[in-house]
This record gives C-alpha cells, structure tokens and sequence, in this order.
C-alpha cells in the first residue's frame, strides 16, 4: 500500500448524477452551488457517475460527503454515514461509494470520515426541469453541506 | 419444478440486465438472450434542439463513454455543415479518442476481467474483484489503475475538468493541447508501456493455461465491423466500414458510415425494446456481427504502428482467418491500448496540436449527417436530420454494445449448454456466463440511458415458458 497522501482538503463534496434525466441530476447540482462558494477548504466535483479516479480525492480529503437523488418513499434529505466495501459490479465502469472508499483505502491508505447525503426524487425522465420535492431538497442538502463545511475543523 | 428466487433490491432504473435462458423439451440449453431494459425517449428528447447543442448533450447520455458520445456527434454537426475540420481539429479529436481507448480498456481487463482469470471462476464474488486482485497482485492492481488514470489524464487535458461544454463541437474543437499537458503526457507514456508489456505477457500465460474458455467463450462463427483507414488499416476514429466473415475475407468495404442503413438492418426483440443490429445483405439469421477490440483487429491488416504490428501478427495467428473466441476480446484489449500509445507519442511530439486553428465555421449545408466513431466497446454512429434553421427533426443512435447483442446472446447459450446441470442455475454457471458478458465489456448505461445501478438478472425457462430458477445478482 501506498503511503498516505496528505490531507489538504478539508471537505470534499461529490455530487453525481445524470443531468438530462430530470431529478437524477440533484447531485451535480448540489455539487455546482457549493463549488461557487468558493468556500475555504472545500472542494465540491460535479460529475455523471462515481470513478475509481475519485478515490485519489478521497484520500486527500479530511471529511467527503457523496450527493445523489434517491427515488422511494423518502420526502426529505438524509444523511447516513458510509463505510468502505465492495460492491463491484457484472459489467459497469462506474464505482458507487462504498467501493471508491475501498480503493482509497487499499491504494492509498486513507479512508476520511464520509457520509452519503440523499435527496429524494420522483422524477427521472429525460429532461432538464426538476420537480417541486427535489427543487425544495436541493435546497436543504446545501444548507446541512454549508453547515457542515462551517463545523468542519480548518 | 424447482424455484429458486432471490429478493431484489429496489433501484429507481427501469430494469436490469436481463438473461433469459431457454430450456428445450429434452432439458438442453436451445438459446439465451442477454438484453437490457431500454429506457426510450433520448432520441425523441432532442428533436426541436439545435444540432451543435448535440455534442454537449449526448454526452449526458453515459457517464462512462462521454468522449465518445461527443467525437461522433461533433462529427454529424460537421456533416451538416460539410466541412473539412482543421488539420489540428482532427488529430486533437484523436488523441482525445487514443486516451478513451487506454482508460476503458485498462479498467475492462485490470478491473472487471482479470480477477476472474488471476483468482480463478469458482471464487466467491465478494472475493474476486478488484480489491481480490488488490491483495494478491497489489503491484498488477496498482499498475492498472494508473493505465487508466493515464487515459483520463489526456482526456482531462483536452476536454477539461468540466463536464461541460462540450470540447468537441461541429466544426472541430475549443482548445488545443498545452506545452505542460504535452509534458505531462509525454512523461507518463514509458510507464504505460511498462504496465501494458507486463500485461500482455501475462496474458499470453493466461492464454496457456485457459484454452477451454478460448473454446467456450463466445467461440463461433460471425461477421466483424469496424472502421479502416483508405489501405485497410486500424482505424479508431475516420475512415470507412468494412465487414468481413469468419473465414477473414472481406465482404463489404470502404462503405461510407453515411450510408451504414444500406448494410444495417435492425431486428426487433419480442421480449425487449431493445433492437439488434445485423448485416442486412444476409439477414438476421446469419448477419451477427461483431464489432470491438476483437472485430478491429480482425478486420485491419495492419496498425501502422511496430510493437502493436507485432502484437497483431500474434493475434491473428490464434485463428483460422479471423480469431472468433470473444475471450480473446481481452487480447485485443491489450493490443489496442499499446497501439494507442504509440499513436500518442507520436501526437505529443507534434506541434500543431498546439495550434490556434482549430474549428471551421459554416452554415447549414445538409439536412441530414452522419458521424461514426470507434468507441472502446466498437462502433458507434450518431445520425441526424435537421431543418433549414438547424433543429433536430429526427435523432438514431446506434451504440457498439447494441451492435453486439446477437453475439452476447450466443455467447451466453454456448456458456449455459457447457456448464448447464439441469434447471437450476448454479454459481459456477452463473460465474463463468458474466465472464462471458464481460468479454464483450458492454456499457448498459449506453444500451439505456440509465441512471443508477444495473443489477443482473438470469433465469432459466422452461419449454412452455414457465421459469425454472431465478438468481439476481446486485
């Protein structure tokens, strides 16, 4: 295993999600509102699904928060910490959190404190219009990140 | 009969991966189908958009193969204007392709195929994956996810962090290659090379040691499609169609991606939205063909490039004419990402993709384009009609993993038969018929625009319908 990178990130955020199937891109747009802050210490990517390259961040990060939309019967954001695991698939590239947080562990040598924040959604449909649930959500999951990139020690 | 069904999870897409496999009366594998539940509607949410938005858009319509989604795209929008695009335009647009071909082939076999050969068929999932490979070949494991890092490097290089704009648009593209980004890739490229070389030599010993599966695993007589330069060369993002069978000899050539129609048919699946492509002169019955790493290789005579050259000589001597056993898929892998390293070192010693002439400018010049692109997973065709004011009237997309689904079906029929032990699907059966999906690296979220996760679904039907056993697999 790799030496640990530095932490030199104090927050990192990635939203992913696709942003032409209407609710689905809750994450990305979570992830573009925090990034425009420019708040210190933070880092916020945008992306359409989770990668192995994302485990390098995660490893120089000090605390990660994954944002994406969740349909069932949740109405409301929620936040559940997630730990490392496999849950490699068949036949897909893209990784989902549990499995980026293993390869940061595995190659890397650093797994930070890391919580999966879920907006609900009922919509997923191609287009670009979000319903009223997740447009609400959207706005509660940057109020709970601001909170958290606030408590966040520098 | 015995019933055997696992609880699914719920998942907010509209499906999963779906196997269907058909018993006969006498209790013997007469044929599978893999397919995908197809979410429709992409191609008719675009209609009334300008053509040049394209290339940003469908670029959202995967989150794997976004670079490729916007070369061919960005190549019906120049279609439509009937432009030549600049010199540096054209080989930016390929290095960027180069570097889509490195990632997704290293993650294709370091990742996803290599646990299973390296840990062996019959290890548990939770065991033989990546993080398996992790632990008993750390340096191997390491090695691959640097190979694609590398990929995603260049393309990150040339398309940006952001996903979006779109860097390739209609015309040509928005920026060109920076002297640091020349550096940096330059820099990496002997490492690359080195993981590439310990790869294929390990392969060859897999080869050794596997010729059952070369046997197995989705061995049998097929057409192979792919692009090929004017003299019948490897060709990954220009050039023209060519088909050729089984037996290596060319059938149909130098078509025009414009005209794909004329030899592309498209069969319906009763049981799917989901259509399968076919060579149209032949029919549906004997028109599969593949495309692909493997259907590249079989269709070129040559790379242009020496190691690959020599990489290719090898390969095409494991068959009879073409090499027909989808294992041999991974091979072909291999031999693509060292082929498109040495196109890249030759791109990073070229000044003129750090050029400032990169897109041309014209007007609507033809209601109809066609851009065609070599995806890593193979051919893929973006086709486009537009009115006067450059809005979409009418979009068809035909993916590479479409394209390979007669093949996959065949593939997981010929699995099933061998390892079949009467109606239950048992693990070792089930292991060895995702290797043989795996083979062909299929992107789902392409085949279904889909957001989220993709579990597999197998059962086993009997004659009259009813189903046997049904193991889901998240």
């Amino acid at each position: 295993m790799s030496s640990p990178p530095p932490t030199v990130t104090k927050l990192l955020v990635i939203g992913y999600g696709n942003t032409v199937r209407q609710d689905d891109q809750a994450g990305p747009l979570v992830a573009e509102r925090i990034e425009a802050l420019a708040l210190p210490g933070v880092i916020a990517l945008a992306c359409p699904q989770l990668s192995p390259e994302h485990a390098e961040a995660v490893a120089q990060a000090r605390a990660v928060v994954f944002v994406d939309a969740q349909a069932g019967t949740a109405s409301k954001v929620c936040l559940q910490r997630v730990l490392p695991g496999d849950s490699t698939h068949v036949t897909t590239h893209a990784a989902d959190p549990r499995t980026v947080l293993a390869l940061a562990r595995d190659i890397y040598g650093h797994v930070p404190p890391t919580w999966l924040l879920t907006i609900p959604a009922e919509r997923f449909g191609f287009g670009t219009d979000l319903s009223p649930l997740t447009q609400h959500a959207v706005e509660v999951a940057v109020e709970r990140l601001l909170e958290m990139a606030q408590a966040a020690p520098a | 009969m015995s019933k055997r069904i696992v609880i699914e999870p719920v998942t907010r897409i509209e499906g999963h991966a779906k196997i269907s496999i058909f018993l006969d009366d006498s209790g013997q594998v007469s044929n599978a189908e893999f397919h995908v539940v197809e979410f429709r509607g992409f191609e008719k949410f675009c209609e009334g958009r300008p053509y040049s938005e394209m290339p940003g858009i469908t670029q959202r319509i995967c989150g794997i193969c976004p670079v490729s989604h916007m070369l061919a795209s960005a190549k019906a929008g120049d279609a439509i204007m009937a432009v030549d695009i600049p010199a540096a335009a054209d080989k930016l647009r390929r290095l960027i392709n180069l570097g889509q071909l490195v990632q997704s082939h290293a993650l294709s076999f370091f990742h996803l195929s290599a646990p299973d050969f390296l840990l062996g068929w019959d290890t548990p999932p939770a065991q033989r994956n990546v993080f398996g490979l992790i632990a008993s070949h750390t340096d191997l494991a390491r090695a691959g996810i640097r190979l694609r890092q590398f990929g995603q490097e260049i393309i990150q290089e040339l398309g940006g962090k952001k996903i979006h704009p779109a860097w390739a648009v209609p015309g040509g593209v928005r920026s060109a290659l920076t002297k640091e980004g020349t550096q940096k890739i330059g820099a990496w490229l002997s490492e690359a090379y080195d993981t590439t070389f310990l790869a294929l030599d390990l392969f060859k010993q897999v080869l050794t040691s596997h010729q059952r599966e070369v046997q197995l695993y989705g061995n049998f007589p097929s057409l192979f499609m792919g692009l090929v330069t004017p003299d019948g060369g490897w060709e990954h993002h220009g050039g023209k169609l060519r088909f050729t069978d089984s037996s290596g000899s060319i059938i149909s050539d130098q078509i025009d991606p414009e005209d794909y129609l004329n030899v592309i048919g498209e069969k319906v699946q009763n049981s799917s939205y989901l259509k399968s492509p076919y060579y149209q002169p032949l029919g549906p019955q004997d028109g599969l063909y593949r495309v692909g790493p493997l259907a590249r290789l079989n269709v070129c005579s040559h790379i242009g490039t020496p190691q690959a050259d020599e990489e290719l000589k090898l390969f095409k001597a494991l068959g009879r004419g073409s090499v027909t056993s989808s294992f041999l898929y991974h091979y072909a892998r291999l031999i693509e990402i060292l082929a498109s390293l040495e196109a890249i070192e030759r791109y990073v010693g070229d000044d003129e993709l750090l050029g400032e002439d990169l897109c041309a400018d014209a007007g609507i010049n033809s209601l109809r384009g066609v851009g065609a692109s070599e995806a890593p997973r193979g051919t893929l065709f973006h086709d486009y009609a537009v009115d006067r004011n450059g809005l979409l009237t009418k979009v068809n997309l035909i993916v590479a993993t479409g394209q390979n689904n007669l093949a996959m079906n065949r593939t997981v029929a010929q699995i099933a038969r061998h390892f079949a032990r009467g109606p239950e699907i048992t693990e070792p059966m089930l292991n060895r018929i995702e290797h043989g999906i795996r083979c062909y690296d299929p992107c789902l979220s392409c085949s279904t625009h889909a957001a989220g996760r993709m579990a597999l679904d197998v059962r086993m039907i009997a004659p009259d319908g009813a189903v046997l056993d049904r193991v889901v697999r998240d």
